[in-house]
């Protein structure tokens, strides 16, 4: 009795082991993940430059904008992209005609990010980047203003 | 009247004694009146008693009566048994099935929750190239935002003329 006891409770055990191990392994296969790219534009004037009509930044991003070291008090989006990147591929997300974002999905919520400019890379950088949660490069452009390439990950 | 005078009276009305002593206290009792009474008063007594010694009649046998009459003593004296000590071994399945429970939870959340195969924390970034040795990063928690400002394009290439001419 006691020894069919002690093998169900093993069999329970293994069994257990093995259901953890698959619900592991399903929540380490990784889905596509999907991504918001701007191109914003930052300034201290309240109005974009003349002749473009950008539109004024999501109210959303504007507030995590705030949250940053950045001392422009006004953004203006030039141009979004949205996208996603399957497990292990790279994708190459044109940003403007002069700007290029390659995104390769890596493993868990990591990911590798270069930001092409010109043609050349300008940086490269592989971080976590949880649903959420978004990258910013950024650099000063002419007349005291900004430029940020902005990756946010939807999902 | 003494006593052994009193039982031989009692014995030949119980029919007890020998004929030849029967015989010997019948002529006794025939010539002492104080005898004659004392028999007479026995003889009563016997006669009213004989109307009250009816058997009780049990609704049972009498075997099973006293069997439970038995039982019953058995019962009482009987010190209460004390409790069976505990097995080491139940007592380690007692220990073992909280702490097996515990266990899985914290194997479960240990499997779940672990970082990736690069062994990286959610947090953790590395920085695998950065052309831009001017670039700094900041990265704010609270927001979960990292900020990376390059100095590209290079004063150089700003035009005045051409605002965000670098990268639009």
């Amino acid at each position: 009795m006691r020894a069919k006891l002690t093998a169900a409770t093993g069999l329970l055990w293994v069994s257990t082991a093995l259901v953890l191990l698959a619900c592991a392994e399903i929540r380490m296969q990784a889905a596509d993940m999907k991504f918001q790219a701007f191109l914003l534009w930052g300034t201290d004037d309240n109005k974009p430059p003349e002749g473009k009509a950008y539109k004024p930044v999501d109210p959303e991003i504007s507030k995590k904008l705030k949250d940053l070291p950045l001392k422009w008090a006004h953004w203006f989006e030039v141009n979004q992209v949205a996208f996603a990147v399957s497990p292990g591929a790279t994708k190459e997300v044109p940003i403007s005609e002069k700007c290029q974002l390659n995104v390769k999905q890596l493993a868990g919520p990591e990911v590798e990010v270069s930001l092409v400019g010109k043609g050349k890379e300008v940086v490269k950088r592989k971080q976590s980047l949880p649903k959420g949660e978004m990258l910013v490069l950024g650099g000063n452009a002419p007349n005291s203003t900004a430029w940020l390439v902005l990756l946010k990950r939807i999902e | 009247m003494d006593y052994d005078s009193q039982l031989k009276l009692q014995a030949l009305l119980d029919g007890e004694l020998p004929e030849v002593e029967a015989s010997k206290v019948a002529q006794w009792l025939a010539r002492d009146p104080e005898a004659a009474a004392l028999s007479e008063e026995l003889r009563n007594t016997r006669a009213a008693l004989a109307g009250f010694e009816t058997g009780i009649q049990l609704p049972e046998s009498r075997e099973f009566f006293w069997s439970k009459v038995q039982r019953d003593i058995q019962r009482v004296e009987t010190p209460a048994t004390k409790p069976a000590s505990m097995p080491l071994y139940a007592l380690l399945r007692r220990f073992l099935v909280p702490a097996s429970a515990l266990a899985l939870v914290v194997i479960a959340g240990v499997v779940l929750t672990r970082p990736g195969p690069s062994g990286l924390t959610p947090a953790a970034e590395i920085e695998t190239a950065l052309a831009d040795s001017g670039a700094f990063t900041y990265r704010d928690y609270s927001a979960g935002a990292t900020l990376v400002w390059l100095s590209y394009p290079a004063d150089t290439e700003i035009a005045d003329n051409d605002e965000m001419g670098t990268v639009e």
